[in-house]
């Protein structure tokens, strides 16, 4: 059983989206109880992983039975446990959540909507999973595909900030794709380690201008600044459910993919010219940490606030990849999964305020007041987290990419680190006073719910706050052990 | 000799607060009152277990919950410093419970399950900063601890408490990210974060040590309003007056305090504060606020804002009598750190129970209002004398040891500082206590009317007033503070005072 596992993360929610159609022709209501045990099983397919990972090491599968470098290789690894874990479970999570909303918001097209969702799922469980390059291009297409139904899925509007996204993904995944056909043509192969191993031998102009082209074009998926251009339309545009759905998950899985990258083919710093990029990517990511902070601290919409500040959390991740060290890279891996826990929070809330209230201003939070208690206890440990308050989970990314930085003695991007929180701060609080002292005492009834949006948000800020009380297991468990490189 | 209970003593007294904390803002509205009394008492019980074990024996009860980050975990461990401010917190969470039922009934509070929940988080979090045993735990702590009292600040909801809380947030935010760095950095450069008496961050290079230690000093120095950072505590006086008392006259600022003193003494330790001038810029600092925030409070007509001057005052005080680094100044600023709170609650309370009853919170509205409440003006006087340094009272036995702490450093300048200021205190204090009995009542104002504040506000702070009188005739009596602060000193500096 155990070693198919990494076959079956995919294969389930694959699977399970292909006959998706098959079960909305048998009854309409029966597609969500259907996406939702999809998902339970490859959550717990995913758990039982991440303990079979801890206690006998990665487990690998060769497709079809040929061994890599010819075959395709798939690796549940120790940081791919991290992965599928953030995957499944947070989207197992926002899409119990949003099952009201995507009934109000896309009235029947619920067959399609968990139709994408399942694929879009299985899409991301693929990228984590495979450990061949071109296999990862194949993957990170059936995601956006899926990704761009959904997102044009949405009200008004939404149809072009889809073709936008459409065509920047698309700009992205072809930079991808050429630059890992440059590294093919370095190196003749596509197997992560073993084209890490000829890399060295292989002619460097192309090796470098393959790695600057994959960087660039998992820099447009990640939503990288100043390559983030599509994220704030296609995230705040489309329906409430796709958007809680994709932006915790989406784009972390881009920059997952990335730091395997880096690490496990281009093994920092071995080569010349890899010192250069990881600077640029540190100085990216400080620019998206300020500037993403800055852009959503100006915004009156409250899911663009929370698009911006996914933009500057990315940011983090960023400057802890870029610094290189362990600290920093535990800091960008713990960071990713931190910001999806977050992030399903604040957007399950976001679309409740929404959906149920018809609040889309961040000045109007304050008619949540009192009469959805348990939302805003989620919204509040999700911002409290994002601000780095501790124990919660936000403060530990935090913790471990500033002690990378220093480690380092990198002054400046310690400094922009600071500042960055300090941003945080502001529009984190911006939003938690309007929830909890701004509007005027109403004594309307209690109007909470539904229920099931409730209960996963507060799933999810649970998740919060227990992954940030059990993170130095997470390191010590799941992310050192693949950190022996340094 | 630990025994098993005495670690869950320490381990009860930091999480009945929050436990009480949840189970107010589960429970109907009524029982809100109920929980903080029962867990106020609890967490006084679990404290008063332990000065016996932690004095003499150098034994210190805690407990090791779970690891954070790799060889860093979240531990309570309870030293005589520790359980200082530990006693303190409890102690006067009990009295300020009475009160706050006293006052809640009298204002017409609203939203009281939000005050009692985030009080008693309040004080869970400054146990926890009391108790903990490395500089993550307490790191953790101190940044709840500005979460938690933020919905205090600015619980009467006007655009001014709102205003009072956002500049409580930015002030205090702040300092908790220059601690963050710092802390980040220390474990960077040792690779250990555990609290030791006389320090572990010997041997870094000079420029490094300023930087860390004016982090540090500025994270501490926020909470405890050391100018110029001191502009969020008057600000945060448009709380309600429970809240004032406890929170910005104890828990708050105490922490900042502590923070100082914890640094000082068991971050960095004489010997290593010794090779760079880091103390002297401190001084300097709190010389400043001394002299500065004593003239700023004289010129205040609002009761509490003039409190809140001369906790900035008394606050720098006792920073400036740990930054002097001798033996005996530490053990006036462990002292001090109690006896001023003891003082500044019993003044808080007065001001509270003048406003809860007649609703006046300008001293030159308050003439004649002593005969009117003649117990409330009574201990506001004992108070006063305390804090200005009158032997008997409990602000004279904490002055003395700063005094002396001063000539053993021979820093005459700073003793003057400290004698001025003393003076300065009675100039500011005395004439609101004159003015109550002896100034001449408007006609039909609030003065001729009868009836002192409600009992609930009165006792507590008839209780509080003796207790400075029982610490000042008695220091070794209660808890034996004067013999922890002792302890403390010993173990910084190696060798009795």
């Amino acid at each position: 059983m155990n070693s198919i596992l990494p076959a079956l993360l995919f294969l389930v929610p694959f699977v399970a989206a292909l006959l998706c159609v098959f079960v909305g022709r048998l009854s309409r209501g029966l597609v969500w109880w259907w996406t939702i045990l999809t998902m339970a099983i490859t959550a717990g397919l995913a758990v039982l992983g991440g303990i079979a990972v801890h206690s006998e090491g990665p487990i690998r599968v060769h497709m079809g039975g040929w061994a890599p470098p010819l075959g395709i290789e798939w690796a549940l690894d120790f940081w791919g446990v991290l992965g599928v874990c953030m995957v499944a479970v947070v989207s197992l999570f926002t899409l119990a959540g949003t099952r009201e909303s995507v009934r109000l918001e896309l009235p029947g097209r619920e067959i399609s909507f968990y139709t994408c969702a399942l694929l879009l799922v299985s899409g991301l469980m693929g990228m984590v999973l495979t450990a061949d390059l071109f296999n990862l291009f194949v993957h990170m297409e059936i995601t956006a595909l899926s990704a761009y139904a959904l997102v044009a899925a949405g009200g008004r509007g939404s149809a072009r900030v889809a073709f936008n996204y459409l065509i920047m993904g698309s700009v992205g995944a072809t930079l991808y794709l050429l630059g890992v056909g440059f590294l093919y043509s370095a190196t003749g192969s596509l197997n992560m380690v073993d084209v890490g191993l000829r890399l060295a031998a292989g002619d460097q102009t192309l090796v470098m201008f393959g790695l600057s082209l994959i960087a660039v074009g998992l820099g447009v998926k990640m939503g990288l600044f100043p390559l983030h251009g599509w994220m704030p339309g296609a995230y705040s545009r489309t329906s409430t459910s796709s958007a809680a759905l994709m932006t915790p998950i989406v784009t972390k899985v881009a920059a997952f993919v990335l730091i395997r990258i880096l690490i496990h083919v281009f093994g920092l710093n071995v080569l010349p010219g890899v010192g250069t990029m990881l600077v640029i990517l540190c100085w990216a990511g400080a620019a998206a940490m300020i500037f993403g902070g800055l852009l959503a601290l100006v915004q009156s919409d409250f899911r663009r606030l929370l698009v911006y500040s996914s933009i500057s959390q990315v940011g983090l991740v960023a400057i802890g990849v870029g610094l290189g060290n362990f600290d920093g890279v535990a800091g960008g891996l713990l960071h990713l999964v931190n910001d999806a826990l977050m992030k399903g929070v604040l957007f399950l809330a976001a679309g409740l305020a929404l959906v149920r209230f018809g609040v889309a201003r961040v000045d109007d939070l304050g008619r949540l007041r009192g009469r959805a208690p348990w939302t805003a206890a989620a919204i509040a440990i999700a911002g409290l987290s994002l601000v780095g308050v501790p124990p919660l989970c936000g403060f530990f990314g935090k913790w471990y990419v500033l002690a990378g930085a220093l480690d380092g003695r990198r002054w400046g991007l310690a400094s922009a680190i600071v500042a960055g929180s300090v941003i945080t701060a502001i529009y984190v609080f911006r939003f938690l006073e309007q929830l909890f002292f701004r509007a005027p005492s109403s004594q309307e009834e209690r109007f909470e719910g539904p229920g099931l949006l409730v209960v996963a948000c507060l799933a999810l800020a649970l998740g919060v706050i227990f992954f940030g009380l059990g993170s130095g297991h997470m390191v010590e468990w799941f992310i050192a052990p693949q950190l022996g490189l340094e | 000799m630990i025994e098993m209970t005495h670690n869950f003593y320490v381990l009860a007294a930091v999480f009945v607060p929050f436990a009480a904390s949840l189970l107010i803002l589960l429970s109907p509205k009524r029982w809100a009152e109920v929980w903080s009394w029962v867990a106020a008492i609890l967490t006084l019980i679990c404290v008063a277990m332990l000065p016996g074990t932690v004095l003499g024996g150098g034994a210190q009860p805690g407990w090791h919950l779970l690891s954070l980050v790799p060889g860093l975990a979240l531990e309570l461990r309870v030293d005589a410093l520790g359980l200082t401010f530990g006693c303190l917190a409890a102690g006067l969470w009990v009295i300020t419970t009475l009160y706050s039922g006293g006052y809640a009934r009298a204002d017409h509070m609203q939203n009281r399950p939000r005050y009692f929940a985030s009080f008693a988080a309040a004080i869970g979090t400054a146990m926890g900063v009391a108790f903990s045993g490395n500089l993550l735990t307490f790191l953790l702590f101190y940044e709840l601890l500005t979460v938690v009292t933020w919905p205090l600040v600015a619980h009467k909801e006007t655009p001014e408490a709102i205003a009072g809380g956002r500049r409580y947030l930015v002030y205090t935010l702040l300092g908790g990210l220059a601690l963050t760095v710092a802390v980040v950095w220390t474990w960077v450069l040792t690779g250990q974060l555990d609290f030791q008496p006389g320090g572990f961050l010997q041997g870094q290079p000079v420029v490094t040590s300023m930087v860390l230690f004016g982090l540090f000093m500025f994270g501490g120095g926020v909470k405890a309003a050391i100018m110029p950072a001191h502009a969020w505590l008057p600000a945060a006086m448009v709380a309600p007056t429970p809240v004032s008392a406890l929170l910005h006259a104890v828990a708050v600022v105490k922490a900042g305090v502590f923070c100082c003193l914890r640094v000082l003494g068991f971050v960095f330790g004489p010997e290593s504060l010794s090779h760079f001038s880091g103390t002297n810029i401190v001084l300097v600092f709190c010389a400043t606020t001394i002299v500065a925030g004593s003239i700023l409070a004289l010129r205040q007509d609002h009761l509490k804002s003039r409190l809140a001057y001369s906790t900035v005052v008394h606050l720098s005080y006792i920073v400036l009598g740990a930054a002097l680094m001798t033996p005996l100044a530490t053990t006036g600023a462990i002292l001090h750190m109690v006896n001023h709170g003891l003082t500044k609650i019993t003044l808080f309370f007065c001001a509270g129970a003048i406003y809860g009853t007649t609703h006046l919170d300008r001293i030159s509205q308050m003439r004649g209002l002593g005969r009117r409440m003649p117990w409330t003006f009574g201990m506001f006087a004992v108070a006063s004398l305390s804090l200005t340094g009158i032997p008997g009272l409990c602000g004279f036995v904490s002055k003395l040891y700063l005094a002396r702490g001063a000539i053993e450093a021979e820093a005459y300048v700073y003793l003057a500082v400290m004698i001025g200021a003393s003076v300065l205190t009675a100039a500011y204090l005395l004439p609101v206590v004159w003015t109550g009995f002896f100034g001449k009542p408007e006609p039909g104002g609030e003065a001729d009317k009868k009836g002192e504040a409600s009992l609930a506000m009165v006792l507590p702070l008839i209780i509080t007033a003796f207790l400075t009188l029982v610490f000042g005739m008695f220091p070794g009596a209660i808890g034996s503070q004067l013999a922890l602060a002792r302890e403390v000193a010993q173990q910084v500096f190696g060798g009795m005072p």
